[in-house]
């Protein structure tokens, strides 16, 4: 038997297949947007689609420079940033906040229910422009259509996770003689964290979608109002930029909060292995 | 050798082949901006009343976004669209070989509607005042542009809003001292929420329109350089059904109001207008047959609008006065024929404004008047 093997019984060595399967796993991403950008260029090269309604990568990554030479770009894209994140810490407030005591209080729910169901299975983009009205046409409509749209998966998943804390373990704090405050910090939050940072995944992704409603609906900054203005001046290349923008945006804030999972959730790490 | 019989088969096909071919019609989609209004009445009425069918085509009708349209009929995914003139001038210099080939509208719609208190008697006193507007984009940004510059103001001198399209409650808010709008339709819709109360201290509305300081080219029907170059023929009908159709509107709004019924939702038609129309409209009917001239007709719509108020509320009459202002903008000597210096002044706006690099291209190009009925080749 080899040494390896002695130390550490119970663990496989991992072997060249195994290896590289976990390479081409870490790799797939990559691979996925390296695929569809060679598809992109083949479908530019023989003009399947006119450059007019597809531009070439080329094309795309010269308005890019020269969108980040004119500062247009990050100007922008920080816009559409700082509503984002106004809208999410706003969102995410009051959908944790509501969401724990709907968790608590089941009557909450019936009160509430009608109210949080029917503003959410509501399209945004139906509402959006009373928004604009009663919040004016600066930064507070776009922050409340982002908050709007980022508040229900927060919500849902605060609800789930509060309730999937095993009784079990309520019984044996209980037993314990645990108080609310110890109950919340050693069992409901360390119980709840893997569902509420899903929630947080949905919601990191759809704020951009709700920053970006508002800019469509009353423009003047931001990315939404890139896209309209470059569709406007007939740039498409622009206005592949500034959508491929939001879509990296998407992915930077998903791959954080992913990234945060997997810090704070070292014991999921533990008993997967 | 063909016997009588077989003779007479043939000169009969002879004859009825062609006229077969010509009551065929071949479908064809025109693509609009907006959504379905009675603002679109020609298109209605051509479908409804037939004028295209009788230049040989079955009319569908969509709406899209101004930028879709243009694409779409530059890449030749449609063949006909209606856009503002601006946005050829724009779309031409990015590579899009449009052509515009009937100015629908003779004057340019945008307009900066104000309360009727606010000393607004020299448009330059709009120097610091809150002034509303959809977004610096389109039709509005570039009336505005133009507005400014005749007072020779620039964007700076005043404190511009994006509102989206929502002018009469923003207005009505108070949150704008004035705003960008639609001279034939928001202007109205303020004026309704005044007169009923909703509208802060405003009682009534006042409205400069760009089309009285300059001539700038407006909306009209596009084709693409192939299509045009592949079948003028057909470019040539379908204008020709335009014009008859616009004629129509024109002549008879009523008879144009009540073909909308069909295409635009929420138009008000309770029983009692629709009698009226009905009646206004065959008694216009009567009217035309004695071939009076514009001035004449023009008397008649105002005479229309006068006796319909009389007996109908203001509400049920909004969108039908929209009509009626709309009819003003089109109506014209010579429909569809577009000015060259009305492409320039269009064009300087646009330099002015820094949408077009340092050339517009040869505006000459970016329209034809060869369509236009006393003007063909």
């Amino acid at each position: 038997m080899r040494k390896t093997a002695k130390r550490n019984p119970g663990r496989q060595e991992p072997t060249a297949g195994t290896q590289l399967g976990t390479n081409l796993r870490r790799a797939s991403p990559f691979l996925t947007v390296f695929v569809l950008l060679l598809l992109w260029q083949w479908v530019s090269a023989r003009e399947i689609i006119s450059h007019i309604l597809v531009p070439p990568p080329a094309e795309v990554y010269r308005a890019f420079i020269k969108a980040m030479a004119a500062g247009t770009l990050p100007k922008h894209a920080l816009v559409t940033l700082e509503e984002m994140l106004y809208g999410l810490l706003i969102g995410l407030g009051i959908g944790l906040v509501i969401g724990y005591a709907i968790a608590k209080a089941p009557l909450l729910e019936n009160i509430l229910s009608p109210v949080i169901v029917g503003f959410q299975s509501t399209p945004i983009v139906a509402y959006a422009p009373l928004l604009v009205i009663w919040f004016g046409s600066g930064l507070a409509s776009k922050v409340v259509t982002t908050a709007v749209i980022v508040f229900f998966p927060m919500l849902v998943n605060t609800i789930v996770g509060i309730r999937s804390v095993s009784p079990k373990l309520r019984d044996l704090l209980r037993s314990l003689k645990a108080g609310r405050w110890q109950t919340f910090r050693h069992l409901e939050i360390p119980s709840a964290l893997p569902v509420v940072l899903a929630g947080l995944k949905t919601s990191a992704t759809l704020a951009v979608i709700g920053a970006v409603v508002g800019e469509f609906v009353s423009q003047g900054s931001g990315l939404g109002f890139l896209v309209t203005s470059a569709r406007n001046l007939y740039d498409t290349p622009l206005v592949f930029v500034a959508v491929l923008t939001m879509t990296a945006i998407s992915l930077t804030l998903y791959g954080l909060v992913a990234y945060v999972e997997w810090r704070f959730l070292f014991w999921q790490r533990r008993s997967n292995r | 050798m063909l016997n009588p019989f077989r003779w007479l088969i043939l000169v009969t096909l002879t004859f009825a082949l062609p006229t077969v071919a010509q009551n065929e019609t071949v479908d064809e989609r025109i693509l609009l901006t907006f959504i379905p209004n009675v603002q679109f009445a020609p298109f209605y009425v051509g479908i409804e009343e037939g004028y295209f069918a009788d230049v040989g085509f079955t009319v569908t009708l969509e709406h899209l976004q101004e930028p879709e349209v243009l694409d779409l009929v530059a890449v030749g995914q449609a063949n006909y669209g209606v856009v503002s003139g601006e946005q050829v001038i724009l779309a031409r210099a990015r590579g899009r070989d449009v052509v515009y080939v009937f100015e629908w509208f003779q004057q340019y719609p945008v307009g900066l509607v104000f309360g009727g208190e606010t000393d607004l008697s020299e448009l330059k006193d709009l120097q610091g005042m809150t002034v509303g507007i959809p977004g610096r984009f389109g039709a509005s940004y570039s009336g505005l542009t133009t507005l400014l510059g005749s007072a020779g103001l620039a964007e700076s001198d005043i404190d511009l809003r994006e509102i989206g399209f929502n002018a009469p409650e923003v207005f009505c808010l108070g949150v704008v001292d004035a705003a960008i709008v639609y001279v034939n339709n928001e202007p109205l819709q303020i004026q309704n929420l005044a007169s009923a109360g909703d509208c802060g201290d405003v009682d009534n509305v006042d409205v400069i329109s760009v089309a009285s300081r300059v001539d700038l080219v407006s909306n009209g029907l596009i084709v693409s350089r192939a299509r045009l170059d592949e079948d003028p023929d057909a470019v040539e009908r379908i204008v020709n059904g335009l014009t008859k159709a616009l004629q129509a509107v024109i002549d008879n709004p009523a008879a144009a109001y009540l073909a909308s019924l069909e295409y635009v939702d929420g138009l008000p038609a309770d029983p009692s207008l629709m009698r009226e129309l009905q009646r206004s409209a065959s008694q216009q009917e009567e009217f035309l047959a004695s071939k009076p001239d514009r001035e004449a007709i023009a008397r008649s719509r105002l005479q229309l609008a006068a006796d319909l108020a009389e007996g109908f509320d203001q509400a049920s009459l909004t969108q039908f006065h929209v009509l009626l202002n709309t009819i003003d903008l089109w109506d014209a000597e010579r429909l569809g024929y577009s000015e060259l210096e009305s492409w320039q002044a269009m064009s300087d706006t646009l330099l002015t404004m820094g949408f077009l690099g340092e050339d517009a291209g040869d505006l000459g190009a970016a329209f034809t008047n060869r369509f236009i009925t006393g003007n063909e080749a």
